[in-house]
């Protein structure tokens, strides 16, 4: 029998801005939902299972991930509850809790080991800096093993343990018999979701958002691709270098725009920020920038006489590969993606 | 210069002439004050001379009101002025209040129209009956409802267009076109405030659909559909004149909702809204009724025993908000809501939609105060600064709330709160005699 944990909205309030206790559970939330099926009605039932502090049944459930923020729950909620937020939030909690380091909830909670941790790291990349007397060729050689060693260190150690643990949690502790082919049959689910969040356009009014993020998510991958693979900042090829800067030109722009959204708030996604948000959009806008300017400053053979150019963009590289990637909110890329895949999955469960 | 105003005096002023403000007056003149009460609209009985009947009783709400309503309109020491305002109140000292009274022109000589309604016939302009809550259409010249009180013609000079078709064809010369604005200056003792409610607007929930649904009514336009005046015979949906048979309301539209500016209750829509079930039962035998609703509060005296009556006559309770409305191309409408029994989010068709529009106050009346303060309570309200010993006192010593000025109530308690404004304005008074 579940145990009725009350104590568990103040958990998970550090976690986001909701007043689920406001609920008076008319299921206007679900219902306005566009994403809201037969199958999974939610916001509702999430407000429900948080009130009651049933965390078992929220760690096994795939609802959060469904749900791609239109903010329309919120903003037509009755008791202004916001359960648009509580189930932002109630995805930061589940960050956290499919996270074995535990790193992602001191970070998420703590805003002050947030920026302990970027403080740390930037000290580091000073010192390795000072270290190495500022010499760029050296810095920007070791920058470079950096990218190739932080990519397969944190996947091996850290995303893809959490994502077995995600698969643990959601799919086999459900009990069903999942066939073995429904992993295979669900594969095209998760690639098209992973690059394009198709579900998130079944939101209402959401094509725009849907598109600035998509062109994102490609720029973002393929600038990745381009500074480790084709080593954008050394290259000679011309197509390559014009190519990293449409790139991060694109990221910064968009992120720009995500920013400004965030300041004004004029809509219900970006009224409510917590760190973790900021730091992610920040830090993705900075990246786009920098990689733009290092790279600029390269071409215009500025580079040498300005090392500090690319110490802040390795600074800005460091925090988000160590930091951000593994235990902030780049992780929803994943997530989202692998939700979609074992929620394929648990549909095919006999 | 300005003309100097008429002087008039009386005991009591009484704002507003629905059910409170006129229980409150009629009291107050069987004691022997003389009172004048004053209306904004063309007629006195206020929203439940409108309605159809009334719940739990299922007595006919025309028969209570309208003996009442005559009643006052020839009691001797009532005076009534219809389409007036009270636009100022300055409190001079205790029993001595100055009120400025502008009655706006009716274009009618009340006293020489007969309502015989060949004016109506003769004027060529056709406008939205408000009276009927836009379900039909009325004339320029018009008599406002069957049952009004004075059954007089007025005016609409908003969209008359001067064509003077009206006063040809009167009988008696009574359509007189150079009335005026006209203002008064009323010493009185004391005032009832008796303003009363008005229905929530369901164009602020855009995601209803009211007024590009057709289909889609609210439930005042349903109890005219009622009404033993109502304007069709028959209950017909407005899109296409179908009998309806499959009829769906979304209760708490506009109550109990921070979204929309109202968080309260408004303590009328469940009831009203499980009485218009059981008539439409007897208007509709074949219909099908399907309520939602969050919580059905059945609080006052026979109210759980009409629930559960409409219960067993068959109409549906399916709880959960309604969070869409959309329209098909056949007019019926498909409503999007999660079945709160069962967790799941649903969709159902039905072919008529009531919206059971929620009570907001009628506001502004604490700025006719001229040098006090008439406080309201949060939800702008008149407060009632001692609920339990005194319910109808206000902020101002000698300035008495009465019916749903102070609140959302049903009529019963409407009735009871004008009794008991009148009798405190008596005790009031009583204390000047001293």
């Amino acid at each position: 029998m579940a145990r009725i944990n009350p104590e568990f909205t103040d958990e998970l309030k550090k976690y986001g801005a909701f007043d689920a206790n406001a609920c008076y559970n008319c299921g206007n939330c679900t219902a306005v939902c566009t994403l809201s099926d037969e199958e999974n009605s939610f916001p509702r039932k999430m407000v429900r299972y948080s009130v009651l502090g049933l965390e078992s049944e929220i760690q096994t459930s795939l609802d959060p991930w469904l749900c791609y923020y239109c903010g329309e729950c919120s903003s037509t909620c009755p008791r202004e509850a916001n359960p648009g937020e509580l189930m932002m939030s109630l995805r930061r909690w589940l960050t956290a809790k499919y996270d074995w380091t535990g790193l992602s909830g001191l970070l998420y909670k703590s805003l002050a080991a947030s920026i302990a941790a970027f403080v740390f790291l930037a000290a580091v990349v000073v010192w390795f800096g000072a270290y190495e007397h500022f010499h760029i060729e050296t810095i920007m050689h070791y920058g470079h093993l950096f990218e190739v060693f932080a990519i397969s260190f944190v996947f091996t150690f850290i995303l893809l343990p959490n994502i077995i643990h995600m698969w643990w949690l959601t799919v086999v502790k459900s009990g069903k018999h999942v066939p073995l082919a429904a992993y295979f049959k669900a594969l095209g689910e998760l690639v098209v979701h992973m690059f394009t969040q198709k579900r998130a356009l079944g939101c209402d009014d959401n094509q725009f958002r849907w598109l600035e993020h998509f062109i994102l998510v490609l720029s973002y991958l393929s600038l990745l691709f381009t500074t480790v693979f084709l080593d954008w900042f050394s290259t000679n090829s011309m197509f390559i270098i014009v190519l990293g800067y449409v790139e991060s030109a694109l990221i910064f722009i968009v992120t720009f725009d995500f920013v400004r959204h965030r300041i004004i708030k004029d809509k219900e996604i970006s009224k409510h920020s917590q760190p973790s948000d900021w730091l992610f959009v920040v830090w993705l806008f900075m990246m786009g920038l920098t990689a733009f300017m290092v790279r600029l400053f390269i071409d215009l053979n500025w580079l040498d006489d300005n090392v500090w150019m690319y110490i802040i963009q390795l600074i800005v590289l460091v925090q988000w590969a160590l930091i951000i990637v593994p235990f902030g909110k780049w992780t929803h890329f994943l997530y989202r993606s692998f939700a979609m895949y074992y929620h394929k999955i648990n549909e095919a469960a006999v | 210069m300005q003309e100097p105003k008429k002087i008039l005096k009386y005991d009591v002023l009484v704002i507003g002439g629905g059910i409170a403000g006129g229980e409150s007056a009629i009291n107050l003149a069987n004691l022997g004050y003389k009172v004048l009460l004053v209306e904004k609209e063309l007629s006195i009985g206020g929203k439940m001379i409108l309605l159809s009947k009334v719940f739990p009783t299922l007595d006919c709400a025309a028969c209570i009101t309208t003996p009442k309503v005559s009643e006052i309109a020839r009691h001797p020491n009532i005076t009534i002025f219809t389409s007036a305002e009270v636009t100022e109140i300055t409190k001079k000292d205790e029993h001595q209040f100055e009120a400025i009274v502008l009655q706006k022109p009716r274009y009618v000589n009340v006293a020489d129209c007969t309502g015989c309604q060949l004016c109506e016939q003769a004027c060529p302009v056709n406008v939205t009956d408000e009276y009927q809550y836009g379900l039909v259409g009325r004339k320029a010249a018009y008599i406002p409802f069957s049952i009004a009180s004075p059954r007089a013609a007025a005016i609409d000079i908003d969209n008359c267009t001067l064509c003077g078709a009206c006063e040809r064809a009167c009988p008696t010369k009574c359509i007189d076109f150079t009335q005026t604005d006209e203002e008064y200056l009323v010493k009185v003792k004391s005032v009832v405030v008796a303003t009363g409610f008005k229905l929530f607007d369901p164009l602020k929930i855009p995601r209803y659909g009211f007024d590009k649904c057709k289909n889609v009514i609210t439930s005042m336009q349903m109890e005219r559909e009622l009404a033993p005046t109502r304007p069709f015979n028959t209950i017909l949906r407005p899109g296409d004149g179908k009998m309806p048979d499959n009829i769906a309301y979304v209760l708490c539209t506009g109550s109990r909702d921070k979204s929309v500016g109202n968080p309260i209750c408004s303590q009328i829509c469940c009831m009203y809204s499980i009485k218009q079930a059981q008539l439409l039962m007897g208007a509709l035998p074949m219909a099908d009724i399907t309520i939602y609703y969050l919580h059905i509060r059945a609080f006052g005296k026979g109210f759980n025993e009409f629930y559960a009556q409409a219960q067993d006559m068959g109409v549906e309770f399916v709880k959960g908000k309604v969070g869409k409305i959309s329209e098909k191309e056949n007019g019926n409408l498909i409503l999007r809501y999660e079945d709160i029994e069962e967790g799941v989010v649903k969709e159902a068709e039905h072919d008529m939609v009531v919206l059971s529009v929620g009570v907001l106050p009628n506001q502004g009346i604490d700025e006719v105060f001229d040098n006090q303060k008439l406080q309201l309570d949060p939800f702008h309200f008149v407060n009632q600064s001692d609920i339990l010993a005194s319910p109808a006192k206000t902020s101002i010593e000698g300035v008495f709330v009465a019916g749903t000025a102070s609140g959302p109530m049903d009529i019963p308690d409407s009735i009871l709160s004008g009794g008991a404004a009148s009798a405190e304005t008596t005790s009031y008074l009583r204390r000047a005699n001293q």
